[in-house]
């Protein structure tokens, strides 16, 4: 079983921000590979580092891949030719450059699924909901970060009436495409129809809230989260500010 | 009925015609509802009772040409609704003084709460309920209603019989003046619906006037004040002395079991769970099916019968023991869902019937005679959500009897049915009977039961389950 995060939504998303700007900002690979390794940490220790590597690696191998394509191997500015053949050049300082921007990537992508993986879905529609924010802005969020699942749902139990009926996509990319296929159509309408169907229902019970509103469930807060919460945007502004400063006056 | 100030809703329709429909749906309905009055409206499917139920509810009609001529009184107010003037409703100030109970209370669910306790919160968390005062007031109504073995659960994972329960409650959390319920008792086993139905005496007790939509008189409308027949959007008054046990009742006889020895369906040992439950749902279950057997199975909701059929049908695979049998083997297993809209897809009822089946094979070539078999021939080009639930559930029982299954799995088969639904229901599970297959089938309805089972086999939860043979009992 995954272990949860008992803290509030937004800290873990405010630490994360502040990580995520500050390391983008410095551009320092070591403090890149820092943050990346204490994710993976964070990540084993909600016994999720499986899945956060797998999902890293779907978004950062085609995004490390172009990078390279772009900044390395069709490099024209740099003076360390490792390689050559006809047009393509591998430079020394287009490798450089491809790591620095993967490493910066990867920040950003790792600790964003990070926050994924730790903050539990219903915590923050009801942190959104009990913040000052729109009311609509947690139906929003809600619709959005609960239609998955429910899609997913629907998707297997058109699956089994499909298999039911006899209809068996088989195995591999044909089989795969033929499932997309076979589902995809229903799986939309039915989708539609069940919005229509809920709709009024939930209108009747005043969802969204236009007014005064509460939450029957508690999200985990603290003073000195919210302390860590107010540093930590702090951080998202000043950590970049005292990173980028140096250079700018340099520059001047 | 009653008149004057002493009521709570009022209603005077002279018509209602869905927009693009060439028919009026309802027409020349009065209703005046006093309050901790029980007011029974029975009707085939089709017959309305639903779109009634949502004009009651202010859900109807929709700003998209809906026409309806008809006058309201509520909380003190009078609302006209005339054809291309309809006013516009608040619809949560209606819910304040109407709930609706809808016949696939799944709808009235949110979606998006992760437990019991949350979705029964739901209104009262968009109307600024304190949390402590939330509490309070749930824990109450789980106490009345036995529920706090449900209040963590994900309502995404609910038996179909739970769904219609934490609806329901949610309903009472709510406290509306008017409660109409559209079949509040479907799929609710004898345990839950008794305290249904004490939780809606006390209701009504307190002042609260029901709304009880149904296709026939049962326990909970047998104290009714007013019973009013809806024949083709049209209501007449009956003589309100109907007696409880009116309900659709089985035209077929149960016939002797077949002498064949035949095993089609075995479980042995056989323990069912789902990923992430601490508990297996089923345990030990140990159950035959022979040829030309019909066999029930019954429990409480939630007690694995789902579950039992999806095993049958080779949807999900035991965590212990073997299911066996000729016809799991040879594929001739049909399973028809609790819920239709889970079974259909197709854009009309010819293609929905038609899906799987090979175009030139003798399956599809029996498409016309399960289609007249079940009354669905002259529905064939319409669209299966545009049927009405009595019809739609039949088009999920014509998908599974074209391929002529040899086990045949019901879960609820009768959820929804009326009067002729319920014949062409008894015929199709004869026909199958006759021609040496069996029938596996769970249900709540215990006149549905005793009418086909041979055999009962009870469940519990996660316990292994007794078989008591009821060939000798009554038929």
């Amino acid at each position: 079983m995954p272990r949860t995060c008992r803290l509030h939504p937004f800290t873990v998303l405010a630490l994360a921000a502040a990580a995520t700007a500050t390391t983008v900002a410095a551009g320092r690979w070591w403090l890149s590979v820092a943050v990346l390794l204490a994710c993976l940490l964070l990540a084993a220790w909600a016994r999720r580092a499986r899945r956060l590597a797998g999902l890293a690696a779907a978004i950062l191998a085609p995004a490390f891949g172009s990078q390279l394509l772009i900044h390395s191997m069709a490099d024209t500015a740099g003076g360390h030719v490792l390689a050559a053949a006809g047009p393509l050049r591998i430079t020394a300082e287009g490798l450089a450059t491809a790591g620095a921007l993967g490493l910066r990537t990867g920040v950003l992508v790792v600790a964003g699924l990070l926050c994924t993986l730790l903050v539990d879905r219903h915590d923050l529609v009801a942190a959104v909901d009990l913040s000052p924010a729109p009311p609509q802005l947690g139906y929003l969020l809600a619709a959005t970060l609960l239609l998955l699942p429910a899609l997913e749902q629907r998707q297997r139990a058109i699956g089994q009436a499909q298999l039911l009926r006899g209809a068996t996509p088989g195995g591999g990319p044909r089989g795969w495409f033929r499932r997309v296929r076979l589902r995809s159509v229903p799986l939309v309408l039915g989708a539609l129809q069940d919005a229509a169907d809920r709709s009024a229902h939930l209108a009747a019970r005043g969802f969204p809230a236009a007014g005064p509103h509460t939450r029957l469930r508690e999200v985990p807060d603290s003073a000195a989260q919210r302390r860590v919460r107010r540093i930590a945007l702090a951080c998202i502004v000043l950590g970049p500010v005292a990173v980028l400063a140096p250079t700018w006056a340099g520059a001047a | 009925m009653s008149t004057g100030p002493n009521r709570v809703l009022g209603l005077e329709l002279a018509r209602f015609r869905y927009s693009g429909a060439s028919r009026d749906t309802l027409s020349g309905i009065n209703l005046s509802l006093a309050p901790g009055s029980l007011t029974v409206v029975l009707g085939n499917s089709g017959s309305g009772k639903s779109t009634l139920g949502a004009v009651l509810a202010g859900m109807l009609p929709r700003h998209d040409g809906d026409a309806l001529d008809a006058t309201l009184h509520l909380a003190g107010q009078r609302i006209h609704h005339r054809p291309g003037a309809a006013v516009r409703i608040d619809p949560v100030g209606w819910a304040r003084q109407v709930g609706l109970l809808p016949q696939d209370a799944r709808h009235y669910l949110s979606g998006v709460r992760a437990t019991v306790a949350e979705e029964l919160a739901l209104g009262l968390e968009n109307a600024g309920v304190p949390r402590a005062q939330m509490h309070r007031r749930i824990a109450a109504l789980a106490d009345r209603l036995e529920l706090h073995a449900l209040l963590e659960r994900d309502p995404a994972q609910l038996s179909g019989g739970q769904e219609r329960l934490v609806a329901l409650a949610a309903l009472a959390l709510d406290a509306p003046a008017v409660l109409v319920l559209d079949e509040p008792l479907a799929g609710l086993d004898a345990a839950v619906a008794a305290r249904i139905c004490e939780l809606l005496d006390r209701l009504r007790s307190g002042g609260t006037a029901l709304v009880l939509l149904a296709r026939a008189v049962d326990r909970l409308a047998a104290g009714a004040d007013t019973v009013l027949a809806l024949r083709e959007g049209s209501c007449h008054e009956l003589d309100t002395a109907v007696p409880a046990d009116a309900a659709p009742v089985a035209p077929a006889v149960r016939r002797a079991p077949g002498t064949r020895d035949e095993v089609l369906l075995g479980f042995s040992g056989v323990g069912i769970g789902y990923p992430g439950s601490a508990r297996p749902v089923v345990e030990g279950l140990e159950l035959t099916v022979r040829a030309g057997e019909c066999v029930g199975l019954a429990g409480p909701n939630g007690s694995g019968k789902t579950t039992v059929l999806k095993a049958a049908a080779g949807l999900l695979c035991p965590s212990a023991g073997q299911v066996r049998g000729k016809s799991l083997a040879a594929g001739t297993v049909g399973l028809l869902l609790q819920n239709p809209s889970d079974q259909l897809f197709e854009r009309t009822v010819a293609r929905e019937v038609a899906f799987g089946l090979p175009r030139r094979g003798p399956a599809a070539a029996r498409i016309p005679a399960v289609l007249d078999s079940l009354g669905l021939r002259e529905h064939a080009q319409a669209h299966p959500y545009e049927l009405p639930a009595s019809s739609r559930r039949l088009v999920a029982l014509a998908t599974v009897l074209v391929r002529e299954p040899e086990v045949l799995l019901l879960d609820e088969p009768t959820e929804a049915l009326d009067a002729d639904g319920l014949a062409l229901l008894h015929a199709a599970l004869a026909a199958v009977l006759d021609r040496g297959g069996a029938v596996l089938l769970a249900t709540h309805d215990e006149a549905f039961m005793a009418a086909t089972a041979h055999r009962v086999h009870r469940m519990g939860p996660a316990v292994a389950a007794r078989v008591r043979d009821r060939t000798g009992g009554p038929g």
